[in-house]
């Protein structure tokens, strides 16, 4: 077995790293009665031993990628190599060296927590009892399910049912190379969620590769090497989460401002004015506003009609500008922030571009 | 490094059929499995001898009462009855997920089908090795197995299971919910019981009903168990052998591209 730096057994993925460990090339999908793509020609590689992050919207062909991707679909056309193999030829070497957690719960209800990891050991070729027994009791003291061992799956809480098809994955010991994860931490409170994602890490240094889907930006920003957003069947961006937001968000700030009064309408076109650089009344003078990049955009906060956030490039120059137009209007300020944007931002921002790109091609 | 295990043709779908036995199937319906026919048996059984006296019902050149005839029948019967758990199976594992999991795992659809199907024959030949110990006191007059014999009652099971397994097959991966599965396969085992020779001969029926029992393939079944438990084989059981075995393989083949063709 090899060794990592760390001293933990490797992944055997580690041993033969030649080319990227999923190479996916013009992959379509045509899908449903209306024949539409699902998949729309998409292409990108999964380098060995990192998280590759998958996101996009609902119904954005995550999901499909990912069961093409585990065998369950088969693709119109395109190519998809795991291990430098066919999937659709070499379909039983590559099933033998992937862990997969599907979106949807899965479980065997007449088994307690502790013999349907047993069986899903012995399943994946663990044959012998006392091996499995004790990586059974390893991945129960990990996943902290311990006190649940002798729970039937089927009067488990929702959260602990996550919690068991999660630990269940990694009784497939260290032949498993490249493990999916769709949408892995829904129904999971805080401290396990985080407890999975370090468990993940851990075995990414070991040499395991993930793709991984979440709608959880910080997730992904947290674990992601690289990150590809997929939006109506097409891969809409790709980078490392940096990246993402070097590119994306540029030198833009975010700007949030809580008011103690409820804001009216004029005011807000009065601060759109101000950001896009077009000329406005204060009071008897006719000023001009400030000229700021063509991303700058203002978002009325939809759970607090007093605040307010403002994505610009020159952050200082705005809020000097607004808080003399806040003074002249004696209105009163509670808080203030200035932050860079985040990978949420980031991807509102591409997706919506996306969005108003399609509508406008549309028209 | 492969193990041996891995060399052993077949070692998923010894792997799947030990997965269906001790996680896919309920412990009460192997009670109801065994329970069913007993009670018919020891009830139906005695309560219709009283009726029909001390008349006997002739296989072959054998005459036997109405109680082995009925026990020998239901050994057969219990095929088409445990059937249901292969559909069950699949409907269970799609509802908590477990058919999509297992796919994306080592084990592809037709081990999936074979596993059930080899799962359910075991079940036939175990409940049927019950029900001949439990039923054993009403036939003990008139059992007369053989050596030559025993393997068309053994054929009859395999057979059946293989039939009845692949046609619950086929309404699962058809039916888009479970309650429709159940009503459907009811319906028609309802139909597929009575419209058999496992309660009653076929000979001396008028010849619609007659005719329509051989329609049936339960009644192949039940026909060749018997044959087997009295050892009374005529051209007419090889003839019987021959088109269950043909039943058998072409709802096979349609179960299995059903299930290939059903998305995970």
């Amino acid at each position: 077995m090899v060794k990592n730096r760390t001293g933990n057994q490797a992944h055997s993925s580690i041993r033969d790293r030649n080319g990227p460990c999923i190479s996916v090339t013009n992959l379509k999908k045509l899908y449903g009665k209306a024949k539409e793509f699902t998949l729309d020609g998409i292409s990108f590689d999964v380098k060995y031993g990192t998280v590759f992050g998958f996101l996009g919207p609902n119904g954005a062909g995550k999901t499909t990628t990912l069961k093409i991707l585990t065998t369950l679909l088969s693709p119109t056309s395109g190519s998809v190599y795991i291990f430098g193999k066919d999937i659709i030829r070499k379909q039983s070497e590559i099933k033998r060296k992937i862990g997969v957690v599907s979106q949807n719960p899965s479980f065997e209800a007449n088994l307690t927590v502790e013999r349907a990891l047993d069986l899903y050991g012995l399943l994946w070729g663990l044959h012998d009892s006392r091996v499995r027994k004790n990586k059974v009791n390893e991945i129960l003291s990990t996943f902290d399910l311990e006190s649940i061992r002798n729970s039937k799956n089927d009067e488990l809480s929702i959260g602990q049912r996550r919690r068991v098809q999660l630990a269940r994955e990694f009784m497939h010991g260290e032949d498993m190379d490249l493990l999916f994860l769709d949408e892995p931490t829904v129904g999971l409170d805080p401290s396990a969620r985080r407890m999975l994602l370090d468990y993940i890490k851990k075995h990414v240094m070991s040499g395991l590769t993930v793709l991984f889907t979440t709608h959880v930006m910080e997730e992904a920003e947290y674990l992601c090497d690289e990150i590809a957003i997929i939006d109506n069947g097409r891969i809409i961006a790709f980078d490392t989460p940096t990246g993402l937001k070097q590119k994306y968000g540029g030198a833009n700030k975010i700007i949030e401002i809580t008011f103690k009064e409820v804001l009216s309408q004029s005011f807000v076109d009065l601060l759109k004015k101000i950001i896009i650089g077009s000329e406005y009344s204060d009071g008897d003078q006719k000023r001009r506003g400030i000229i700021t990049n063509t991303t700058s955009r203002i978002d009325l906060n939809e759970t607090n009609p007093n605040a307010i956030t403002i994505t610009v490039n020159n952050a200082e120059e705005v809020i000097s500008e607004i808080l003399q137009l806040v003074s002249k209007k004696g209105m009163r300020i509670e808080s203030i922030s200035i932050n860079p944007p985040s990978l949420e931002d980031v991807f509102l921002s591409i997706v919506n571009d996306e969005n108003n790109l399609r509508d406008n091609e549309r028209k | 490094m492969k193990s041996m295990n891995d060399y052993i043709v077949g070692y998923s779908i010894i792997l799947l059929v030990y997965r269906n036995i001790v996680a896919a199937i309920d412990k009460m319906f192997l009670i109801w499995q065994i329970a069913f026919p007993v009670v018919y048996i020891f009830v139906a059984g005695y309560a219709y001898s009283a009726l029909i006296g001390d008349q006997g019902i002739t296989i072959g050149s054998l005459t036997v009462t109405y109680v082995s005839f009925l026990t020998a029948g239901m050994i057969g019967f219990n095929v088409m009855n445990g059937s249901t758990i292969a559909g069950a199976i699949i409907w269970n594992d799609k509802r908590n997920g477990m058919f999509q999991q297992i796919l994306v795992m080592p084990f592809n659809k037709i081990q999936y089908v074979i596993a059930n199907l080899i799962t359910l024959i075991l079940i036939g030949l175990g409940s049927a090795a019950v029900i001949m110990v439990i039923g054993f006191p009403t036939i003990f007059y008139d059992i007369n197995v053989t050596l030559w014999s025993i393997p068309y009652t053994i054929y009859a099971l395999v057979a059946g299971s293989v039939f009845f397994g692949s046609f619950t097959i086929i309404l699962s991966t058809r039916m888009k919910s479970s309650e429709g599965y159940n009503v459907i396969s009811n319906g028609l085992f309802l139909f597929f019981a009575f419209v058999s020779s496992a309660f009653y001969p076929a000979e001396g029926l008028p010849q619609p009903l007659s005719a329509a029992f051989y329609l049936n393939p339960l009644t192949y079944i039940v026909d060749l168990t018997r044959a087997g438990i009295f050892a009374q084989v005529s051209t007419f059981t090889n003839i019987e052998v021959v088109i269950l075995g043909l039943l058998s393989s072409t709802v096979f083949l349609i179960a299995t591209r059903s299930m290939i063709k059903m998305e995970a």
